[in-house]
């Protein structure tokens, strides 16, 4: 009794300031969704895709079927070497770029930052034919980091980086060249510290595209040592017959998940490092 | 307090290039006197596909040791002619590509691919040549030569639920064979529930994606055909039989109320039909398979009824050569299409993934007896193929067909009339089709 009671004076002491939580929980259950959708449907059998009962058979007989179909671990570890590769590359020639953009003079400088802002503007896709030249002149078909290339030297992030640097008041700047620091001393002591959020941040949303990334990948790899995730997922993509939902859906789920795991163990760093960068 | 410093990131980058360099090097090294061939193929069916691919690309390369084959899985239809083409385009064609047998002449207008009627001198190449179905090599041969091999070929057939039919008062073993007894049947197994909602209608044509495909059944069945003269510049869309096939097609939602207004996913039709919200349903043989394994009531498989006659259009892939300007590749590029094209290969593609086999001799070998033997509506697709049309096929297939997608899509939906957004496809098409006249 007691038991009952506690939680029902708690929640009409707090029903006035609800409405903000009630939004909050619909928007989080409008973006969990999908994902609910399909976990149900990755754990049952395809019979129960649209019937949502309780006592529906609980099976992992899709992930046993969706890794029979392809080598889900090598495209795995092929993903995991991509992102490392294209997220190390990124943070090389962004922060220096970006560096140079923000604290350097230099003549063609406003030239050359729009030439980098031109690239926010072109869809990779349509230089596709382009890179593919250049990584074949380069003998670096179907090779790993011929997926890497074209996104190296990525506009965004150098734009990115630069607002981020200007930002740095100039009184830490000088302190530090009073002390001694070189350029790169300056950009490895000073600016990137304070910079973090945003590099983090940064890096959240190019982990998150090129593990997405499907088109460029598929055309310029061959093999099963150079294909990423969402290759070996495009199998269940059968557009002559019906879609198997549970199929996808299972398979989704084993591409997706050291992505949700990893978010949910650094959650915190993520969010702290957003906060840090809303106080300064 | 540096965690890393700049030079350990620098050094992981270069020694991973190095490695990917070396594995990309070391391949071709291994067997210099083989030729070595890629192979692109596209996946459009569930199931095992790319190991059955590379089952047949085994058994080609112990019959040729002196040819490696590459098999790659391209992705879908478009994603494949993408691939290929940019690959070609980066000096590092394919030498034989499974693609629609409707992207024909955009494959002779990139200057990508070979006759392969060049390569069938011999006596035996020239029989192998001559033995496919007809209506499969009507998308296969322009300008008096031969371009593709029919591989993954389809045609679309009418599967029925016995149990609804039953249940309908009809008898389970007799599909409808002309457009008045589909309305007929279809008023008697479309249902409602006490509220009036529909539970299950009589009849499910999907008509997103493929629609364009799926009425060109229709046109032929009311004796019309939208290909035009066959030259790829030129269609009939706005023809008096295409616009009575629209009508008919628009008028079973409409009209006689038994087939469920509005587009209609061609991805979840199978699923409906499953799950009894359609008690008939268009769509490929290429969904044999997952019929046969998925449908939990006996169900039959039919011809498409007949107006003023029958009629199906095919579609699918066909196996294009590649030029590539080395004689030796070229010629081994023929001899694995002609591998993968010949009787026993095409019964044995037919049977694991439901495609139709492409030749007549493929259903005289004992492995496809046995299985039409077994599971008999496998044969229906083969006996309709003669009242099989040429799919459409122009320059710039993909947009010319889009225009027709939308025109039936703006029909379904009750935007327009037939007549007045087959005429504006038409004047679309003519449009896009005028730089190849």
């Amino acid at each position: 009794m007691r038991a009952a009671a506690l939680p029902a004076a708690r929640r009409a002491a707090g029903l006035v300031p609800s409405l903000e939580a009630l939004g909050a929980w619909l928007l989080g259950l409008v973006w969990a969704l999908p994902l609910l959708y399909s976990l149900w449907t990755a754990f049952h059998p395809a019979a129960y895709e649209t019937h949502f009962t309780l006592g529906a058979p609980v099976t992992l007989a899709n992930f046993a079927a969706a890794r029979q179909a392809a080598p889900f671990a090598r495209y795995l570890f092929n993903t995991a070497l991509l992102i490392s590769f294209i997220l190390a590359g990124q943070m090389v020639v962004s922060t220096l770029a970006a560096f140079a953009f923000a604290r350097f003079t230099f003549r063609g400088r406003t030239l050359a930052f729009y030439a980098v802002l031109l690239q926010l503007m072109i869809l990779p896709e349509a230089l596709m034919v382009e890179n593919y030249r250049t990584v074949a002149a380069l003998g670096l078909v179907d090779t790993i980091p011929a997926i890497g290339l074209p996104y190296l030297a990525s506009g965004f992030g150098i734009f990115l980086l630069r607002q981020a640097f200007l930002t740095v008041p100039r009184e830490l700047d000088d302190a530090a060249r009073v002390e001694g620091a070189g350029p790169l001393g300056l950009l490895w002591r000073v600016y990137l510290p304070v910079s973090r959020a945003t590099l983090v941040a940064y890096g959240l949303v190019s982990v998150s595209y090129h593990w997405n990334n499907l088109l460029w990948p598929l055309i310029v790899t061959n093999s099963v040592g150079t294909r990423p995730i969402t290759v070996g997922l495009l199998i269940f993509a059968s557009p002559d017959q019906g879609v198997s939902w549970a199929l996808v859906a299972a398979s989704s789920l084993m591409s997706a998940a050291p992505l949700l795991v990893g978010f949910l163990l650094f959650q915190r760093a993520f969010v702290q490092s957003f906060m840090r960068a809303g106080i300064k | 307090m540096p965690p890393i410093r700049l030079p350990a990131a620098a050094r992981v980058l270069s020694a991973l290039l190095a490695a990917s360099l070396l594995a990309s090097t070391a391949l071709p090294a291994r067997a210099a006197e083989k030729v070595h061939l890629s192979f692109f193929y596209p996946v459009a069916i569930g199931g095992p596909v790319t190991r059955i691919v590379d089952d047949l690309v085994a058994d080609f390369e112990t019959a040729n040791p002196d040819v490696d084959v590459k098999a790659v899985y391209a992705g879908t239809y478009q994603e494949t002619i993408g691939k290929a083409l940019t690959a070609r385009k980066g000096g590092q064609s394919p030498d034989v590509a499974v693609l629609l047998s409707a992207d024909m002449f955009t494959m002779i207008d990139q200057d990508a691919v070979l006759p392969v009627d060049g390569f069938a001198k011999d006596e035996a190449a020239k029989a192998w040549l001559g033995g496919f179905f007809p209506a499969f090599m009507r998308n296969s041969r322009t300008a008096d030569h031969v371009w593709g091999i029919p591989f993954q070929r389809s045609t679309t057939v009418l599967y029925w639920n016995k149990d609804a039919f039953k249940e309908a008062g009809l008898d389970p073993e007799k599909a409808p064979q002309s457009w008045d007894e589909l309305v007929a049947d279809g008023k008697k197994l479309t249902k409602a529930d006490a509220a009036g909602q529909t539970t299950q209608w009589g009849v499910q044509i999907p008509s997103n994606l493929t629609a364009y495909w799926l009425l060109q059944g229709l046109a032929a069945q009311a004796g019309a055909l939208l290909t035009g003269d066959g030259s790829g510049t030129t269609v009939t869309f706005d023809a008096p039989g295409v616009v009575s096939a629209m009508q008919f097609w628009v008028d079973l939602a409409q009209k006689h109320h038994v087939m469920k207004p509005g587009s209609i996913d061609w991805a979840t039709t199978p699923k409906d039909f499953f799950e009894r919200k359609a008690a008939i349903m268009y769509t490929t043989t290429g969904n044999l398979t997952n019929v046969r394994k998925n449908a939990p009531f006996p169900f039959g498989v039919a011809m498409l009824p007949a107006d003023k006659q029958r009629g199906t259009p095919t579609g699918g892939g066909n196996l294009y050569v590649f030029k590539t300007g080395d004689a030796a590749r070229e010629a081994a590029a023929f001899k694995l299409v002609r591998f993968l094209s010949s009787p026993e290969r095409a019964a044995e593609w037919g049977i694991k993934t439901g495609y139709v086999a492409t030749r007549p001799d493929a259903w005289e070998t004992p492995a496809m007896k046995s299985y039409v033997q077994e599971f008999p509506p496998a044969a229906v697709a083969r006996d309709q193929l003669q009242y099989a049309v040429a799919e459409l096929s122009t320059y710039d297939n993909q947009r010319v067909a889009r225009t027709m997608d939308d025109a039936i899509q703006a029909v379904l939906t009750g935007a327009k009339t037939p007549a007045a957004a087959l005429q504006g496809a038409q004047a679309e098409a003519d449009r896009l089709l005028k730089p190849y006249r």
